[in-house]
């Protein structure tokens, strides 16, 4: 191999390269020849511009790497330095990045020759580093993303368990950002984002990570000197979180509010895997958000132990239905003006074998939840379905569904099936809905009610008088029945704003033609009440208990006027409570 | 342009702890930093000050206003800041100087000691407006005494 050739500057002034030189001299990458003792003897083109013209034949490799514009990425240098310089002593190949002049940052490999000497190339890999970095950063904030949260996560764990330091994990989740954005719009909210990101930016130390998880979602690693003193600094820090990022902020003109819940894990008390101090601090953000937001809860292993138990119990709601612990009991609806059942409403009831009867209040928010509420609805109605079919009169029967129904768009479906295969008249059964069901997505509820209309099924509005109370959902539907809530008739006797309210929701319903039940009717003075009101129906413990299905068909079978007398002589709770 | 003026009016509990010496100082260099840092973005106001809490009036182009504002809200010396207004203005009530701090005569702090104490001095109960009057007047008087 030729050596002696001169630093690019100079080349055009050699003639006659032959095919291997000129390669060598002209190819893209920077290429050092260097000699067993770390001597340059060649340096082609791309070397010479790389080094800005600092490196010639006779150099060695140590002054090059002394040289003021060269140093390592790492900041490491006299260990970086040794690592190309010690490869040559014991002629191995090696790679390491250096630093040059200018920020640029390339790779450097050397590599033995069988003629002795070593090739010495470099890579330029600022472009590359620099694109791996901002995939690091979270575009809108510039702080950290996930991917670079759990790598510094489980790099400071690493450091902790090797100084037995402690360190914190902080959760945050904004209050009220979801309200910020649907009324203000993106733009806006992405603004707001940003100002909190700011904020927490100043709340921190500069030593500690702060990252954006997504949404409204960020977190915070504390780490650094401070971590000797925790819990107190984290404590600190929430608190200082909580503070400043709920103060008010002005923006684009106008004052915006917007709160933080913080939930925290601390290693290594709460946790020693990054993931784990991740999942606790979560769950204890779970508790700062269920305690009423803008606060901030320390981990606590009973967190664990509620969601164990909640998970639990999501496996035993999941097989319930497939294990037959589900049974529907019947409540009788009573019409004021004859006394007759007019129908019953069909009640879902949970048996666990060890845990007893749950409650609905207990399993139904969770079976909306993970969804299997579809599945123990569609049963639910089936099963009333089949035993209204059975009864002796053309009672209604009443059965409830839950917003969640209404996803999916099978729901008018699923109701034909069922009214075809129990042979019920549709016109017996009243399907009852929240308010919540009309909440999200209004329109294609709307659509789904007229589908069922459509099938001859009628329609009540549950619990009205609580929540929202729309008089609008009024309006843009005609419900058959207002079902009013147990509240306002428990609470008439004490309270003249809760006969007020009965009151005037029956005679809405009487105006719009819609029928009115009062639920939770417990006394023969709460029904001559409900009575003058004017509502249409009762429903209560007076007037009957929930019954299992065998009851519910002997009363009807017992005959249609089971209060002959009237009920406003007579109340009927002898004949419709069955003997405890 | 002035149709992009606005005046912002807070109040937040005073933070800062210890004797009234050190309350003083770290209440001027608030004042100096305020007075550089607002006059050359175009803001102006007045700030208040007494040992229970801070009042600022902020006037200027909205962005300033609002950037300003932020970098008063991630002051921790500011606790509580309740924001009583931030409004479209036709015109200045602070147009001479970039701040005006009322209080600082051992004789202003005990007059308004004795008007917070029998009065009952609550500036949650002002609207935006007459706290933005009352810090007007006191601003002006003080700039009178120090004439």
């Amino acid at each position: 191999m030729r050596s002696g050739r001169m630093p690019a500057s100079s080349a055009a002034t050699i003639p006659a390269l032959g095919p291997f030189e000129a390669a060598l001299a002209e190819m893209a990458t920077p290429l050092l020849l260097l000699d067993a003792g770390g001597t340059v003897t060649f340096a082609n083109d791309h070397a010479a511009i790389l080094f800005a013209g600092a490196v010639t034949v006779g150099s060695s490799l140590a002054t090059l790497l002394a040289a003021p514009e060269v140093g390592t990425d790492r900041g490491a240098e006299r260990l970086g330095r040794s690592a190309l310089t010690e490869a040559l002593t014991a002629r191995r190949p090696t790679r390491e990045r250096l630093a040059l002049e200018g920020g640029r940052l390339v790779e450097a490999a050397l590599a033995p020759l069988s003629t002795g000497g070593f090739a010495l190339t470099f890579d330029d890999v600022t472009e590359h580093l620099r694109s791996a970095a901002l995939a690091r950063l979270e575009p809108l904030t510039g702080l950290c993303n996930r991917v670079e949260l759990h790598d510094r996560l489980s790099a400071a764990v690493a450091a902790a368990e090797e100084a037995g330091a402690p360190l914190a994990v902080l959760m945050l989740d904004l209050d009220r950002f979801k309200a910020v954005n649907d009324t203000l719009g993106h733009p806006v909210g992405d603004a707001l984002l940003r100002k909190v990101a700011e904020r927490l930016r100043n709340a921190a130390r500069r030593d500690d990570v702060i990252a954006r998880l997504g949404g409204d979602e960020f977190a915070i690693l504390q780490v650094g000197q401070v971590g000797a003193d925790q819990p107190l600094a984290a404590e600190a820090l929430a608190n200082r979180l909580v503070d400043l990022v709920g103060r008010t902020y002005v923006l684009d003109g106008q004052m915006l509010n917007v709160g933080v819940s913080v939930g925290i894990a601390l290693f290594p008390d709460d946790g020693r895997l990054p993931d784990d101090l991740l999942k606790h601090a979560d769950l204890a953000l779970y508790r700062a958000k269920a305690d009423g937001r803008g606060t901030y809860r320390f981990f606590e292993p009973a967190m664990n132990a509620a969601v164990q138990a909640r998970r639990s119990l999501e496996i035993d709601l999941r097989r319930a239905l497939a294990l037959k612990q589900f049974t529907l009991v019947f409540q009788p609806q009573i019409r004021l003006e004859t006394g007759e059942v007019s129908g019953f409403e069909a009640l879902l009831r949970w048996h666990h074998p060890e845990r007893g009867l749950i409650s609905p209040a207990t399993f139904i928010p969770l079976a909306e939840e993970i969804g299997v509420i579809v599945g123990i609805g569609e049963w639910a109605l089936r099963t009333a379905c089949r035993e209204a079919a059975r009864w002796a009169q053309p009672a209604s029967i009443a059965v409830n569904l839950s917003p969640i129904q209404f996803r999916g768009g099978k729901l008018v479906e699923t109701v034909t099936l069922v009214l075809a295969q129990t042979g019920l008249d549709p016109a017996r059964l009243e399907l009852e809905i929240t308010e919540g069901a009309l909440l999200d997505d209004t329109d294609g509820v709307l659509t789904v009610l007229n589908g069922l209309r459509h099938l001859g099924v009628r329609i009540s509005m549950d619990d009205f008088g609580t929540g929202y109370s729309s008089l609008s959902y009024l309006q843009k539907f005609p419900f058959d029945k207002i079902k009013i809530d147990q509240s306002f008739v428990r609470g008439m006797a004490g309270s003249a704003e809760c006969g007020a309210i009965v009151r005037a929701i029956a005679r809405l319903g009487a105006s719009l033609g819609m029928r009115t039940t009062a639920e939770g009717v417990e006394t023969a003075d709460q029904l001559d009440a409900i009575r003058a009101e004017g509502c249409t129906e009762v429903q209560g413990y007076l007037t009957g208990r929930p019954m299992p299905a065998s009851e519910a068909f002997a009363l009807l079978g017992a005959g249609a006027h089971v209060s002959d007398p009237p009920v406003s002589d007579v109340v009927p709770a002898e004949a419709l409570v069955p003997a405890a | 342009m002035t149709d992009d003026l606005r005046r912002l009016v807070y109040y937040s509990r005073n933070r800062t702890s210890g004797a009234s010496g050190g309350m003083d100082g770290t209440i001027r260099s608030i004042l100096a930093a305020s007075r550089v840092n607002n006059a050359r973005v175009g803001v102006t106001g007045a700030l208040m000050f007494n040992a229970g809490c801070f009042a600022q009036v902020l006037e200027g182009p909205s962005a300033a206003v609002e950037a300003t504002f932020e970098r008063i809200q991630q002051d921790e010396r500011h606790g509580e800041v309740s924001l009583l207004a931030y409004d479209a203005v036709e015109a200045r009530l602070f147009t001479e100087w970039s701040m005006a701090y009322v209080g600082a005569s051992k004789a202003d702090a005990d007059r308004y000691g004795d008007v917070a104490d029998a009065s009952g001095f609550d500036l949650s109960r002002m609207t935006g407006d007459r706290l933005c009057a009352v810090l007007h007047r006191l601003a002006l008087e003080e700039e009178a005494a120090a004439a």
